[in-house]
């Protein structure tokens, strides 16, 4: 695979919430148009490595840096970081329900993300995008408010949402974990088509790393609040350099070594 | 931890600040400069000089010492009611949320009806109706205060009724009066407690104001509603007779909010 | 839906009924005997036949039941019973008295409600910076004051040291100001902390996380934050109507605004008991009701759990 110039760089990052630290000393590469996956178990600091991508304000930076292409994104002031944020670095969260308000309309809720871009609604272009997902009934769907709807539901409109925006970085957190078997494939499926026609890059958040094989050009292995680890998938797979990476591998009997 | 740490070292000072405010009103008989009840012609009104820190009232009765020994009776008889109102709550609630019922219905139904009552109005119409005194106001504060206390009791009783220990300690045949005594009081103290401690400030509030409507304690005894009340009258000559009190009612009442909100903020951390 | 409606109605009358009972026995048992206030005021000596005729007069003999059934007709009927001490009905009088404390309230809570809200935004958008602290210091300051000590202070300050207002309010624009503020102000510090409380809570959502996310402009996240909280801010006023009434009465007494507080102040030292239950019945109507209609608005501004 040849050399591609690096989208998101991040530098020796630490952070925290409030007084407890989670990252430490983070450094990744994400390059232009690959899929890098981030694997970990829980409370390994990978959720918080992306909403602190998204500068989510519960959480301080407590040293380094993240750059997306050639902008600094620690320390951008709000204004800035808000034009950017959603069209340039999208993030879908894991609870379904986290991306939109629970008691307005769904409809209201996707024009005012358009509004806040500068781009025009069109609700024509939402339905293709939601019955690309499998969301059938778009029309009926927009005029819904999202706690009357099923978590797979609120999570395929989430997707949608992120989609529509059509951003050249997409985060996503554990998305599939709310979804049964046949969606998260057509989810997955519809992820790695929107690489390949737009060219997004993916950075898909697992603990999964039966997932992660099928859909990663790279892996990144965090633990404990570091990457511990960052190769090329086969590479990864075939000859673990960290403990813990081995130890993940065999956590996963199902998954055949290539 | 950072922030539990400020938190516990913000809790130690205002404790060291309130102990020292109990300390400084129940030795109101030591720290006083003068009698409280003394009354003096020949010093009416006077401004606050050595002999007089706060100056005097209309009645020449040094408002230093009154300040002291009326701090005495709106603490005592503050901390009186929220423990009786704690004590019957709490225990009110703890029956309720254990046994259940008809006995829970029937309680936490009158709990509904007495919280549907706007409570100041009740107070001050049955503080009116029993004729003043402090005993008077206490009840007619108490009518409505015993609920919030029962109210968390029952829903932490209700959680420990299902806890594997309680369980435990029924199978090995311990009695339900042991039970509520040695397992539930003591886990369910530290919330019911530190709604006590936040119930203090607006039970002040409540006394002196119904002192000051004059529904509260009767002159001479001494209290911080009813000074103001008193030297309202005079407050273009005697300004100090009034803003003495009235800095004690503020500072106290900011003291004791403060205290109850550290804690709450270090529980929840 | 009828048949909540009807639900509603009859909870309400069943807790007035019970209020009124309470209050009423209380009256009964409780030591004074409007009889002999009245004619002591009147000047006229006290002998054992005088008073009992005065007894018999105002029905003061009949048994407890007869009393309270000849009073609750009189709340149906709409006068509320005559007053023991200048025999006249009372309804007219409280209703007076109530049309001048509702002046009173209603402009107390529309400008807490203003100010509380436009500083609580601004604390919440401005979190942990020095203005933030400012409003929680303020907040938390005039929480703490008791409403007569405002008022106290006011009036040294405005009317005997800055000499800006006269001591005695009339019932003008002016002299609504200082009963107005008195008022408002430890409500306004106790709104500004529940609801910055409240927005917070708001703001820390998943939701809010998700609308950052996608860039979504501020001013659209806050009109989400403040349309979510609007259901608990309505609890939040309601219950703070029971505080407000209370303290209108002692606001009244001491700036005699000629409310219906005023009123009942007057009549307690007289023993007048009508206008005492007049008083409670119609401050308890109303803060019942309130809290109904909020309780109703709060489940149609969040439809979330409204099913059971």
């Amino acid at each position: 695979m040849q050399e591609r110039e690096a989208i998101l760089t991040i530098r020796d990052l630490s952070a925290a919430y409030e007084d407890t630290a989670v990252l430490c000393d983070v450094d990744l590469e994400v390059k232009k148009g690959e899929v890098l996956c981030i694997v970990g178990e829980s409370g390994s600091g990978k959720s918080t490595l992306i909403r602190t991508i998204c500068a989510d304000p519960q959480i301080t930076v407590t040293g380094g840096e993240i750059c997306y292409q050639e902008t600094k994104l620690t320390g951008m002031n709000k204004r800035e970081r808000q034009k950017m944020l959603g069209t340039r670095i999208g993030m879908i969260q894991q609870n379904p329900w986290g991306a939109f308000n629970p008691i307005r309309r769904i409809d209201v809720q996707f024009k005012e993300t358009f509004q806040s871009h500068g781009i025009c609604f069109d609700p024509e272009k939402c339905k293709d995008i939601f019955s690309v997902l499998g969301l059938k009934d778009a029309g009926k769907i927009l005029k819904m408010r999202p706690y009357e709807l099923s978590g797979g539901m609120s999570q395929r409109i989430a997707i949608a949402a992120a989609f529509a925006l059509e951003p050249e970085l997409l985060l996503c957190d554990e998305i599939t974990s709310a979804l049964d078997v046949t969606t998260a494939m057509a989810v997955t499926d519809q992820l790695l088509e929107l690489k390949e026609t737009l060219g997004t890059t993916i950075v898909p958040v697992t603990h999964n790393l039966g997932m992660a094989k099928c859909i990663a050009d790279r892996i990144a292995i965090m633990y404990r609040g570091r990457i511990v680890e960052c190769e090329e998938t086969d590479e990864i797979l075939r000859c673990p350099k960290h403990e813990y990476t081995k130890r993940l591998l065999q956590d996963v009997p199902r998954l055949k070594v290539v | 931890m950072k922030k539990k740490q400020r938190l516990k070292i913000r809790i130690i000072i205002m404790s060291v600040l309130v102990l020292l405010l109990l300390l400084l009103t129940t030795g109101a008989g030591w720290f006083a400069p003068n009698d409280p009840y003394a009354t003096s012609a020949a010093a009416i009104r006077t401004a606050p000089c050595t002999e007089y820190p706060f100056g005097t009232d209309n009645l020449g009765r040094c408002v230093c010492s009154r300040v002291l020994y009326g701090g005495r009776t709106t603490i005592a008889a503050t901390f009186f009611l929220v423990a009786v109102s704690f004590g019957i709550g709490t225990f009110i609630g703890m029956l309720c949320g254990y046994f259940g019922g008809a006995l829970d219905r029937i309680l936490m139904r009158i709990a509904d009806i007495v919280l549907a009552f706007p409570q100041m109005v009740v107070a001050i119409a049955v503080a009116g109706i029993l004729g003043g005194g402090l005993s008077g106001a206490m009840v007619a504060l108490g009518i409505t205060m015993w609920v919030s206390f029962a109210r968390l009791a029952r829903s932490h009783t209700f959680v420990l009724k299902n806890e594997a220990f309680i369980k435990a300690a029924l199978f090995a045949g311990k009695s339900h009066i042991y039970i509520l005594c040695v397992h539930i009081l003591p886990n369910l103290l530290a919330p019911v407690l530190t709604n006590a401690l936040t119930q203090i400030g607006t039970t002040m509030i409540g006394l002196s104001g119904l002192s000051f409507l004059g529904l509260g304690v009767v002159p001479p005894v001494t209290e911080w509603g009813s000074m103001i009340s008193e030297a309202r009258a005079y407050i273009q000559i005697a300004p100090w007779a009034v803003l003495f009190p009235a800095l004690a009612t503020i500072m106290t009442i900011i003291l004791f909010n403060y205290l109850g909100d550290v804690i709450m903020d270090y529980r929840e951390v | 839906m009828i048949q909540k409606a009807l639900k509603r109605a009859a909870g309400f009358v069943v807790i007035l009924l019970i209020l009124s009972l309470c209050v009423f026995a209380l009256l009964y048992a409780a030591p004074g005997d409007p009889a002999e206030k009245r004619l002591t005021a009147q000047g006229v000596a006290v002998t054992k036949e005088v008073l009992d005729a005065e007894r018999e007069r105002l029905g003061l003999l009949k048994p407890f039941f007869v009393r309270y059934g000849e009073w609750l007709f009189s709340v149906i009927r709409g006068d509320f019973g005559v007053s023991f001490k200048d025999d006249m009905p009372v309804g007219p009088k409280l209703f007076q008295g109530l049309k001048n404390t509702l002046i009173l309230t209603v402009s107390s809570l529309a400008l807490s409600l203003v100010l509380s809200f436009v500083l609580s935004v601004f604390s919440v958008l401005r979190k942990d910076k020095i203005t933030d602290h400012l409003v929680r210091v303020l907040s938390f300051i005039s929480n703490a004051l008791p409403n007569f000590l405002i008022s106290v202070l006011l009036m040294y300050l405005l009317c005997i040291r800055w000499k800006l207002f006269p001591v005695i309010a009339k019932g003008d624009l002016q002299g609504l100001f200082m009963p107005v503020i008195s008022l408002s102000i430890p409500m306004t510090g106790r709104f500004i902390r529940q609801m910055r409380a409240e927005f917070l809570n708001q703001m820390s959502q998943d939701y809010v996380t998700g609308m950052r996310a996608r860039g979504v402009k501020m001013r659209y996240i806050m009109f989400n934050v403040i349309r979510n909280a609007l259901g608990h801010i309505f609890t939040i006023v309601a219950l703070q109507i029971g505080t407000l009434m209370g303290g209108s009465v002692v606001i009244e007494t001491i700036f005699r605004w000629p409310g219906i507080g005023k009123l009942v102040m007057d009549s307690i030292t007289a023993r007048d008991y009508p206008v005492i239950m007049g008083f409670v019945i119609i401050m308890g109507s109303i803060y019942v009701i309130i809290n109904q209609i909020s309780d109703l608005l709060g489940h149609a501004l969040d439809p979330r759990g409204a099913e059971e």
